[in-house]
């Protein structure tokens, strides 16, 4: 279609300006660029054509029929050939003749045959809204005749013009045309967009295309009309196919069924299947009222130990009271401290509260959680068996006498004795309760007055020895005072009592002499023997003008004198590691000056013996060593008892004064200087039954009050204090002793680390008197 | 060599189960082991060592004992549980099918019951240990009779429980084995003996019970469901013992007229079984007959007072022989060592006879459920009560000469403004107003008979006249101990010695201090006073002051005097003592001075009373301290193990009497400010 436009504007342009050659240049410039813009193939026939198109286009332009001039166009490469082909190129040649005779005027003159100018007018060309139709201008005018006439030529009649109407072209024709045109079978027009080739149906495809259009069922080969197959036949049988008779139970009734039928029809007669009845109100009310005893025949349970019953909740108290008493009610910094609580944190979940009276009283608002809680309690709490506590801490109390029960006992200083040069070593007071002996290092024993301290007699036994033991003779019958100076003991009669007394006491040593010199001298082989009993000797005449009477010389030094109950007899010891353990204890008797060695070999175990003991009642003799006590009997002379305190060093022990009277209990206790206190109570066991450990420093001296009527004992330590115990014994065998620590004396100074040296009590007072290392002696009462 | 021992196998590891071990063992749901705990009273354990328990590192926190849950295994209830939640799958799938019928036919008709039956008899093998358990049963019964219905608590519950309630009650009214009550500000606690078993529970106020969210009403309505079977079975067997048929009748339409306990009708148990009323219940009818039949009530009232006064003089005869004969003796001991036996209180003749002789009538304002409970415990047989307050009283007529108390519970009521002669007045009953006083009768606060039943014994009713000042209400469980306060003892009795005078000079010094303060409070309170007086004037209505009153402040003001009188002999001869103290160490003062060589003079030892405070103080300290040691000294002696517990002993012990101090010296500062 380009190239008619293109010639409409060249006709446009020749029309309006006469200039050829500026328009022809432009032409072929046109001409050209569209030539290139066109395929090559046609190049030729487009020159053919341009030539015969210019003519063509001027009638076109002037006809108007843009189609026909396509269609002539098309068909000028083809006439050469088919007689068609010549028709139609004839036709236009017609018409371009005519309609370029046409245009210049309104008509044409022509020649006739006859060669008269016939003016031949242009047809009218009507608008479009003029009433005139043209629409049978090419109708044939053939009239009423059969076409067949016309079958021997191309055309088939004539138009009003008298022209020839050619026979149009047939479908054949068009479809020769259009099959000589190829086009690829199966061919869409599309894309494949998976290959991106253009999409070619298959001929299956375009089969079953074919039949989806043509409402065929697309499947091949299917028959639509296939002839029925009879599978059941529709006719009835008349011969049975299997000869078996027919069982009964086709046409009997069952009596299985029927047995069981009648059962529940019994049943139901019995009573014993009920109809359904739906229950009513009555049974449920029913149901909730017990109608039988359910302990009816009720038998205890022996109690479990893992069954815990639930604890009851306690009883209110006053302060739960709806009016309560006006001390119970909280006062505002109460009242806040509990609004401010934790409700977790509040000891009590309410706050006591005064209404006045009973109308006043809401409801109390935590009821239903209490309860509730009560009941989380019950199935959720682990409960526990737990042994209450006797809450009574009086009752965990030993069973102590009461204070004044334990009165009197020591309290404080009263009497001071001052005199000794340095250390006071020892010291004791005499059966009658009016003097104290003491001795010390300077070497002196003194006899002081007890109550008001006065010295009344002294006498010095050595220059350098110090006295280590003064000790009265019991019994008021003699005044008797046995020392212990270096390696000599002294018996001494210090002039102090009435002269009767004086003269007793002297004549009871005294008469030992005869007694002495009675017995046959020991031989020279005896005395040759090491352990020979040494004689008692009279002393020197400066000693004897103080009172000494009798000076026994053991050899070693002696630590320890103990006088038997009865005054006649006395033990000493010597404990120095050097004596020999034959001679280290001795028993003298005073009436016959006689010494005695009753042990031939060393108590075992413990080291040297350290201090010995009569029983205040039996026949029995304690011995210490370094950590045992041992029992020895002394009249069948076989050891009864081993008593072992624990301690390291035994510093010195004491015997109950009342042991074996009352009971069968003999106690005992024992110092050492490792700081224990051991209270011993032989019938119970060899170890101690109390340890006491109050003191800081070494235990130097323990003693009980020796009578009876005070169950005291003390005890003296380095640490320079004295302590006072009250220490009961009863008859009873079931109940052990009582030991109440009563009182702690100070006033001792320590000096050189040693404190009170020794301890005694008054015979018949709770007084008792210590011996310090500060030089002085203190009354304690 | 010993085999050796596996882990796990025996001990702590074998007695306990966890929790969840035990539920897994029974393949039950969680609620449903909890529900099953609770019939079987299971409850969880603590064992002695944790670890060892726990089979793995993780601290669990309940236990159970294996053979407890072993014991669950058999359980019938457990098969129940199982068929009911069987029921409750088909259930649902009908209900998921829309069959509606269906699933209410199954639910109404196949639901299982559970019957608690074996499960009581298996916890409680004997009556008495069923008696014992009873406190909670009650507590909880009591407060579900007085709960409002809800989705919760179906109202079929709360009738039973108050069925079970209420028979429980009138078998405690029909033996006077109620012992003890206390108006407590949580609501009322009773006390009961049966069979020697002390029972007590507690009944909440009559209001409706607030319920915060965290409250599981299906536990609480398991328990219930035990607890209702439980009482069910203790009633009837308590009925039986008695020879009454049980359950007792029932009168719905009563109970509908607020009747509660006079609902009930008990009868005996006789061999053809003819219900025979044992308790000749005079109950009034309603007041629609009482115009009607008025000559007949006049006669029959005539007759009850007849009755009523045959039955007084028998009942006081009777306990005139009773004491002669079974009462028991009081044993004194004689010497002081000897230990004191224990003795029962007071028995249930005493009780039965305490308000026999006397009518009651309750006001409209004061609580009539607990008060009739209590009066009918304790012997009393004609109530009457405000029309108001519902059915079964002796009489609704408040001006009937036959009542003897009237328990009001206003502030105080003028005497002598009486509207009308009842005996000629018409109608009389519905125009007392209210306010007045009818002669011839005890107006009494209801504190008043609880003291009464309390003590065992008729209190001075004057105390507790209507506006009077209530004397404080004392809980009866509370026993004197040593060491703890007690509010009926005077201050002096309980004091520790010394213990006023150091509280006098702290105070002294606290005075000062605090004065400006207390007079502020003081200002405050007559405020609040004043605004009290005027309330109360209000409410009374009336404004002329009863001569009755009068007499009875003077009264009590002269008891007061004799008391004070006593008071203050007492504390002359405590006086004295000090005297005879004070003189000793003036006596040893002067021993002092004379060792000392120094001149005594008498004047610095001196009148001053400061002086003599502070040595008495410096006195009490040393002595304090003494004692101090004196415990240091004890303790001394004693093993650590016995030491430790002593401390723990002290430390409760201490807290005690620390709490009694502080009781004290509230009250020493409140006698101080009303002096």
């Amino acid at each position: 279609m380009d190239a008619p436009k293109s010639s409409k504007k060249r006709k446009a342009v020749t029309r309006d300006v006469e200039e050829e050659a500026g328009l022809f240049s432009g032409d072929e410039l046109d001409a050209g660029d569209l030539d290139g813009a066109l395929s090559d193939n046609a190049n030729e026939l487009s020159s053919d054509e341009d030539v015969s198109d210019s003519e063509v286009e001027l009638i076109d332009d002037l006809s108007d029929e843009d189609e026909d001039d396509e269609l002539a166009s098309d068909e000028i490469p083809s006439d050469g050939e088919e007689s068609l082909g010549k028709k139609l190129a004839l036709t236009t040649i017609d018409q371009g003749e005519t309609s370029s005779e046409e245009e210049p005027l309104n008509y044409r003159i022509e020649k006739d045959a006859n060669g008269n100018d016939r003016y031949i007018y242009d047809e009218i060309n009507p608008d479009d809204n003029s009433e005139y139709s043209d629409a049978d201008e090419n109708a044939n005018t053939i009239g009423n005749i059969p076409l067949s006439f016309y079958d021997q030529y191309p055309h088939i009649g004539y138009d009003i013009n008298g022209k020839k109407i050619m026979r149009p072209a047939t479908g054949e024709a068009l479809d020769a045309l259009l099959d000589s045109i190829e086009i690829p079978k199966g061919w869409t027009g599309l894309t494949d967009p998976s290959t991106g080739k253009p999409l070619e149906l298959s001929q299956d495809e375009l089969e079953l295309l074919r039949k989806v259009q043509m409402n065929e069922i697309p499947d091949e080969g299917y028959n639509p009309y296939e002839p029925t197959v009879e599978w059941f036949t529709s006719k009835e049988e008349v011969m049975p196919i299997s000869a078996a008779p027919e069982p009964k139970r086709r046409f009997l009734p069952s009596k299985h069924e029927a047995k069981r039928v009648m059962k529940i029809v019994k049943a139901i007669r019995e009573g014993r299947i009920l109809p359904y009845k739906p229950p009513s109100d009555d049974d449920d009310k029913n149901k909730d009222i017990i109608n039988y005893d359910l302990w009816a025949d009720e038998a205890e349970r022996p109690d479990h130990p893992m069954h815990i019953p639930a604890p009851k909740l306690p009883p209110p108290g006053y302060e739960e009271s709806y009016h309560p008493p006006p001390e119970y009610l909280p006062d505002k910094k109460e009242r806040k401290a509990w609004e401010e609580a934790d409700p977790e944190d509040r000891e009590q979940e309410y706050l006591p509260n005064d209404f006045g009276s009973l109308r006043k009283v809401p409801g109390y608002e935590n009821f239903v959680k209490e309860k509730f809680e009560r009941c989380l309690d019950l199935y959720l709490a682990p409960r526990v068996r737990r042994s209450k506590l006797n809450i009574d801490p009086e009752s965990l109390l030993p069973k102590l006498p009461s204070p004044e029960e334990l009165k009197p006992f020591p309290t404080a200083c009263a009497t001071v004795f001052r005199g000794h040069k340095g250390r006071v070593r020892t010291l004791a007071v005499d059966p009658s309760g009016m003097w104290l002996a003491t001795g010390g290092d300077d070497g002196s024993v003194r006899v002081w007055e007890l109550l008001t301290g006065r010295q009344i007699w002294n006498v010095k036994l050595g220059e350098e020895d110090p006295v280590n033991v003064v000790r009265w003779r019991p019994g008021k019958d003699a005044v008797i005072l046995a020392a212990a100076a270096g390696d000599d003991i002294f018996l001494m009669v210090p002039p102090i009592a009435d002269p009767e007394i004086e003269k007793a006491s002297l004549e009871y040593i005294d008469a030992g002499w005869g007694y002495a010199a009675s017995k046959p001298p020991p031989s020279a082989a005896e005395e040759n023997k090491k352990n020979t009993p040494p004689q008692w000797i009279r002393p020197s005449s400066s000693l004897a003008e103080y009172g000494v009477c009798a000076v026994i010389p053991l050899r070693y030094v002696v630590k320890s004198i103990s006088w038997h109950r009865r005054g006649d007899y006395f033990v000493t010891v010597c404990p120095g590691s050097s004596t020999p353990a034959s001679v280290a204890i001795s028993i003298h008797t005073l009436s016959k000056h006689l010494t005695q060695f009753p042990f031939r070999r060393r108590i075992k175990g413990g080291g040297p013996p350290q201090t010995a003991h009569f029983h205040p009642s039996k026949p029995i003799l304690f011995v210490a060593n370094q950590r045992t006590v041992r029992a020895y009997d002394l009249s069948r002379q076989l050891l009864v008892k081993i008593v072992q305190p624990g301690a390291r060093w035994i510093s010195s022990f004491d015997i109950h004064p009342t042991s074996s009277t009352a009971s069968g209990g003999d106690n005992l206790i024992v110092g050492s200087y490792d700081r224990r206190l051991l209270w011993h109570d032989l019938e119970l066991s060899q170890r101690p039954y109390k340890t006491l450990r109050y003191h800081r420093k070494a235990i130097r001296s323990v003693r009980f009050h020796p009578s009876g009527r005070y169950p005291l004992f003390a005890d003296a330590s380095d640490d320079g204090s004295l302590q006072i115990f009250h220490g009961s014994v009863t008859g009873d065998m079931l109940s052990n002793a009582t030991i109440v620590p009563l009182k702690v004396l100070k006033g001792h100074k320590v000096t050189g680390e040693l404190g009170v040296l020794e301890v005694d009590w008054h015979p018949r007072e709770a007084w008792c008197v210590s011996a310090g290392a500060d030089g002085t002696c203190r009354l304690w009462m | 060599m010993a085999k050796i021992k596996k882990k796990g196998t025996s001990g702590q590891a074998k007695n306990y189960i966890t929790r969840t071990q035990a539920v897994r063992k029974l393949q039950i749901s969680l609620p449903d082991f909890r529900r099953l705990c609770i019939f079987k009273g299971i409850y969880p354990r603590e064992p002695r060592n944790k670890k060892k328990a726990a089979k793995n590192s993780t601290p669990s926190t309940t236990f159970y004992y294996t053979k407890d849950i072993q014991y669950l295994l058999h359980e019938p209830l457990l098969r129940k549980f199982r068929d009911q939640k069987a029921l409750a799958k088909k259930i649902a799938r009908s209900l998921g099918r829309g069959e509606v019928s269906d699933a209410s036919r199954l639910e109404k008709n196949h639901a299982p019951k559970l019957t608690l039956d074996h499960v009581i008899k298996e916890r409680y093998p004997t009556f008495i240990d069923a008696l014992r358990d009873l406190d909670d049963a009650l507590s909880l019964l009591f407060l579900f009779a007085n709960l409002p219905s809800t989705t919760h608590v179906p109202p079929k519950t709360i009738a039973l429980c108050q069925r079970l309630c209420h028979e429980f009650q009138h078998y405690l009214i029909v033996t006077n084995s109620l012992r003890k009550s206390f108006l407590s500000i949580k609501g009322i606690y009773y006390q009961a003996t049966i069979q020697g078993q002390d029972i007590m529970w507690l009944v909440p106020y009559r209001f409706v019970q607030k319920v915060n969210g965290d409250v599981d009403y299906r536990i609480m309505a398991t328990f219930v469901e035990f607890y209702t079977t439980l009482l069910g079975f203790v009633n009837f067997r308590l009925y039986s013992s008695l020879g009454l048929r049980y359950p007792p009748k029932f009168d719905t339409r009563s109970d509908e007229n607020g009747a509660e306990l006079a609902a009930f009708t008990l009868e005996g148990r006789t061999v053809d079984e003819t219900p025979k009323a044992i308790e000749a219940k005079k109950s009034t009818s309603s007041s629609a007959n009482k115009v009607a039949s008025k000559d007949v009530q006049a006669q029959v009232d005539k007759v009850i007072k007849k009755a009523g006064l045959d039955k007084v003089k028998d009942e006081q005869a009777v306990e005139t022989t009773e004491e002669a004969t079974d009462a028991i003796d009081k044993f004194e001991p004689t010497a002081p060592e000897a230990d004191t036996l224990p003795q029962p209180d007071i028995s249930g003749d005493e009780a039965g006879a305490l308000f026999a002789p006397f009518t009651f009538y309750i006001s409209r304002e004061a609580p009539k459920a607990p008060l009739e409970f209590m009066l009918r415990a304790f012997g009393c047989k004609r109530i009457g009560w405000d029309a108001v307050l519902g059915d079964g009283a002796f009489t609704h007529d408040e001006t009937d000469t036959r009542i003897t108390h009237q328990i009001v519970d206003r502030p105080a009521l003028p005497e002598g403004a009486l509207p009308a002669v009842p005996a000629a007045s018409e109608g009389a009953a519905q125009k007392v107003r209210p306010g007045t006083r009818i002669p011839g009768r005890t107006y009494i606060q209801p504190q008043w008979v609880w003291d009464c039943m309390n003590e065992g014994k008729l209190l001075r009713p004057d105390l507790y006249a209507p506006g009077a000042t209530l004397p404080p209400h004392l809980s009866p469980w509370v026993k004197p101990t040593r060491n703890a306060y007690d509010p009926r003892a005077s201050l002096a009795e309980q004091e520790e010695e010394g213990e006023a005078d150091m509280a006098e000079e702290e105070s002294d010094e606290e005075m000062e201090e605090a004065g400006d303060e207390k007079k502020a409070d003081a200002k405050a309170e007559e405020s609040s006073a004043e605004d009290d007086s005027e309330e109360e004037s209000v409410d009374g209505g009336m404004d002329v002051a009863g001569t009755d009153d009068d007499d009875d402040d003077e009264e009590e003001s002269e008891s007061e005097e004799v008391e004070d009188f006593g008071g203050f002999e007492d504390e002359a001869a405590s006086e004295s003592e000090d005297e005879e103290e004070a003189a000793r160490t003036q006596h040893q003062k002067e021993l002092e001075a004379e060792a000392a060589g120094l001149p005594f003079s008498s004047a610095s030892a001196g009148d001053d009373k400061g002086k003599k405070k502070s040595s008495q103080a410096k006195k009490i300290a040393s002595k304090k301290r003494k004692e101090e040691e004196e415990l240091e000294r004890q303790k001394m002696m004693m093993s650590r193990k016995k030491r430790k517990l002593l401390e723990k002993m002290m430390y409760s012990n201490k807290k005690q009497s620390e709490e009694a101090a502080k009781l004290r010296s509230k009250r020493r500062k409140m006698e101080k400010g009303d002096n």
